[in-house]
């Protein structure tokens, strides 16, 4: 045995125990003292420059929390990701406590009351002044079936925007005021080279048929949809009268392209590169793109209020909005964020820093939104703004821009194809009805 | 020793297997089973999942749009592959010869591989735009066109053609030619140079030599390219969802681009998954006849 040496291990004394057990102690406690200090996550799409967005959102949520203790986790969802994220959301996948959402009626509608967007009607009273603090158009956004869910924060309003050059190459001093202008003024701006069309005189709004077709649609007094939102109505004097003025638009006058529905056509480029005179119905973001984007050409462009149908001259008006989602628990939270994010001076930082329209009267009074004469037109559409979201949970699949949705084929069959306008009608509003029948919570 | 090996070898290809079913396998099940079943989401919270049978697959029969669907599917898969396979033959042929350069225009007939499909169908979609193509403009240029080429509006058919399927159908082939290439190219290398020395002694002319030595000597390969070029073209995809979104007036649409309109636009996942469906059944009479195409030469 000798020669053979017993170690014996260092063993750490009970003091070293004790010591590093507290501290471990101490350290969990730590940890879960700021897992239960308050915290949202707070999901939101980008709007006007990324990382500008994304700088004000935090900006914003770092002056709440200094205010209020609640820590809010702002994540930015790309628009590509966007609809296929708030479908899984509404569908019970993984969900933010608040978010900056659209589509109120489709996500509310297959969320079934358990998931996606909550209504907050409860906390109403906390916005006293709402109706009269913003525009109407943009508050019909945010109600559904009598439930209100939250608040309108940017509104997709769609005045018509023209090329000032063009106009005045034509002789023309002032853009069309109604559709009669739009077809004389069409045919004046339209230039042919042989069997080529150069430069069309009139695109009527973008590549999205049912998107294009509302406001002629509502300009010519029809409505969509029953106001309890589970009867067809586009069976009417209203929709052949909007369908045959485009449909003329295309094969009597030829001042539009027959292409402008087509997954190919860009009218952001149509309009820049001179192939098209006037967009009646022109993208949201388009008069900020095209002061960042195309300084060679300020001062030849212009908008203006849409022209005048035959009852009125409503404009195509859609509205993201602050909303709660479904599975939070932190819901008081969500709302004092809300009313943070509401109050005016933070709806003008935001609408200044993203570009976008604001549903909120005083924000489009601004001298900001007013410095541009194109910010005071978009201001005065926003009197005539029409709610594209209608009173069911099948809309977006009824105004879906793909083959095979109702307002598509019936707009491409009869615009762009040619067909019977009655006989695409009826069709129509046959579909449309089993659509609407088809959705369980109408 | 045996046993050990083998329990080796399948802990080796476990997380691949795995990965396999989690994202592969699963999904396909559970995509079946929506197919018998109502899954729409409008309805789902309401009236959950009821067993359907057969309904879905009976209702997307009934839609003539899916019907025209099936037909532009196997139309397009007959087009592309057989652009592909014929194209890359002969391309192959030239690239397996002994020129200046021959490393520079291998590496230029790869290129369209480098491309990612959606960014191959962005670029062309503006190369082949109406009024903005270049190629119009080429063509109005040396007078070849009065009037531009509606590459991918022009709704006129000529039989079961028109030009936007075909224009798709060039972008396909465009793009899947290097795969085709390469595969052919490999093939060809090893192919002994003893049995083209054989046929020329024997007084063979160059399309002889192809054809009876080549195209035997390829056979193998050419039988896996085609089947995996048909299964491409029958899952085929992004190129006509991104270019024409299946237009204009359905002339381009097939049974992927039908099957995500169903889901994602008009939440009808049960007739999405009937659709898909389909597709499965036309891949896996594919793959039977491949795997017992490869039964047989391994018999023989």
């Amino acid at each position: 045995m000798s020669g053979l040496k017993i170690v014996t291990p260092n063993r750490p004394s009970k003091g070293r125990v004790l010591a590093a057990f507290t501290l471990a102690a101490v350290m969990s406690g730590t940890m879960m003292t700021q897992a239960t200090a308050q915290s949202i996550d707070f999901w939101t799409q980008p709007q006007g420059d990324l990382l500008v967005y994304q700088d004000t959102m935090n900006a914003l949520a770092s002056e709440f929390k200094a205010e209020s203790g609640i820590d809010v986790r702002v994540e930015v969802i790309n628009w590509s990701v966007a609809f296929n994220t708030w479908l899984t959301v509404a569908q019970g996948g993984a969900a933010p406590d608040c978010a900056d959402m659209y589509w109120l009626h489709s996500f509310s509608g297959i969320g079934g009351g358990k998931y996606g967007p909550q209504p907050i009607t409860a906390y109403r009273d906390q916005w006293p002044t709402l109706e009269e603090d913003f525009f109407p158009g943009a508050l019909e956004d945010v109600h559904w079936n009598g439930e209100f869910y939250g608040i309108p924060w940017r509104v997709d309003i769609r005045p018509m925007m023209y090329r000032t050059d063009f106009l005045q190459e034509a002789g023309l001093t002032a853009p069309p005021a109604n559709w009669d202008e739009i077809v004389s003024m069409g045919q004046a701006l339209t230039v042919r080279d042989g069997n080529n069309t150069t430069r069309w005189g009139f695109a009527p709004g973008n590549n999205n048929p049912a998107q294009t077709l509302l406001p002629y649609y509502w300009q010519a007094g029809g409505v969509m949809l029953s106001e309890d939102g589970k009867t067809a109505t586009i069976d009417n004097e209203a929709m052949r009268t909007a369908l045959k003025f485009l449909q003329d638009l295309v094969h009597v006058h030829k001042i539009t392209s027959p292409e402008i529905f087509e997954k190919s056509a860009v009218p952001l480029d149509d309009f820049t590169s001179g192939s098209v005179a006037i967009n009646g119905s022109m993208g949201n973001s388009w008069p900020s793109q095209f002061d960042r984007d195309y300084p060679e050409l300020e001062d030849k462009w212009a908008i203006a209020l849409n022209p005048e149908g035959p009852e009125n001259r409503d404009s195509y008006s859609g509205a993201g909005y602050w909303g709660v989602l479904y599975g939070t628990d932190q819901i008081d939270a969500c709302i004092n964020w809300i009313k943070f994010l509401s109050q005016q001076e933070n709806m003008q930082r935001i609408s200044e820093a993203t570009g976008a329209a604001s549903p909120r009267r005083a924000v489009m009074a601004s001298e900001s939104w007013n410095a541009r004469p194109w910010q005071t037109v978009m201001g005065e559409t926003l009197e005539f703004g029409h709610t594209s979201q209608h009173a069911t949970s099948v809309w977006s699949a009824l105004a879906s821009p793909e083959p095979g949705a109702v307002l598509y084929d019936l707009v491409y069959s009869t615009v762009i194809g040619n067909e019977d306008i009655d006989a695409a009608v009826v069709a129509a509003q046959a579909r449309m009805q089993t659509e609407l029948d088809r959705s369980a919570t109408n | 020793m045996v046993r050990d090996k083998l329990i080796f070898c399948y802990l080796m290809v476990a997380p691949a297997m795995l990965f396999t079913i989690a994202l592969g396998i699963y999904p396909m099940l559970y995509s079946m089973w929506m197919s018998f079943v109502e899954y729409d989401l409008l309805r789902i919270q309401q009236y959950g999942t009821p067993f359907v049978g057969f309904d879905n697959y009976v209702e997307v029969f009934s839609d003539p749009r899916f019907v025209q669907t099936v037909s532009n599917t196997v139309l397009f898969t007959i087009l592309a592959v057989s652009g592909t396979l014929g194209i890359s033959l002969l391309l192959s042929q030239v690239l397996n010869a002994k020129f200046p350069g021959r490393a520079i225009v291998r590496m230029a007939v790869c290129v369209p591989w480098f491309v990612p499909p959606a960014v191959a169908s962005a670029i062309w979609m503006w190369l082949l735009n109406t009024e903005r193509s270049p190629i119009n403009y080429l063509l109005r240029d040396w007078g070849v066109i009065d009037s531009n080429i509606r590459f991918l509006t022009d709704s006129t058919q000529y039989g079961p053609f028109s030009i936007p399927m075909l224009a798709i159908v060039a972008v396909r082939v465009w793009n899947g030619l290097p795969f085709a290439v390469i595969f052919i190219l490999a093939a060809l290398q090893s192919i002994p140079a003893s049995l083209y020395e054989a046929a020329e002694v024997d007084g063979a002319t160059i399309m002889q030599k192809f054809w009876h030595v080549t195209l035997p000597s390829l056979k193998p390969v050419l039988l896996i390219l085609l089947t995996l070029l048909i299964i491409g073209g029958l899952g085929s995809f992004e190129i006509n969802y991104i270019m024409t979104g299946g237009g204009p007036n359905n002339l381009t649409n097939i049974m992927a681009v039908y099957s995500y309109q169903q889901a994602f636009s008009f939440f009808r996942f049960d007739l999405a998954s009937a659709a898909s469906g389909v597709i499965l059944i036309l891949t896996g009479f594919v793959c039977v006849y491949y795997i017992r195409a490869q039964f047989k030469g391994t018999q023989q």
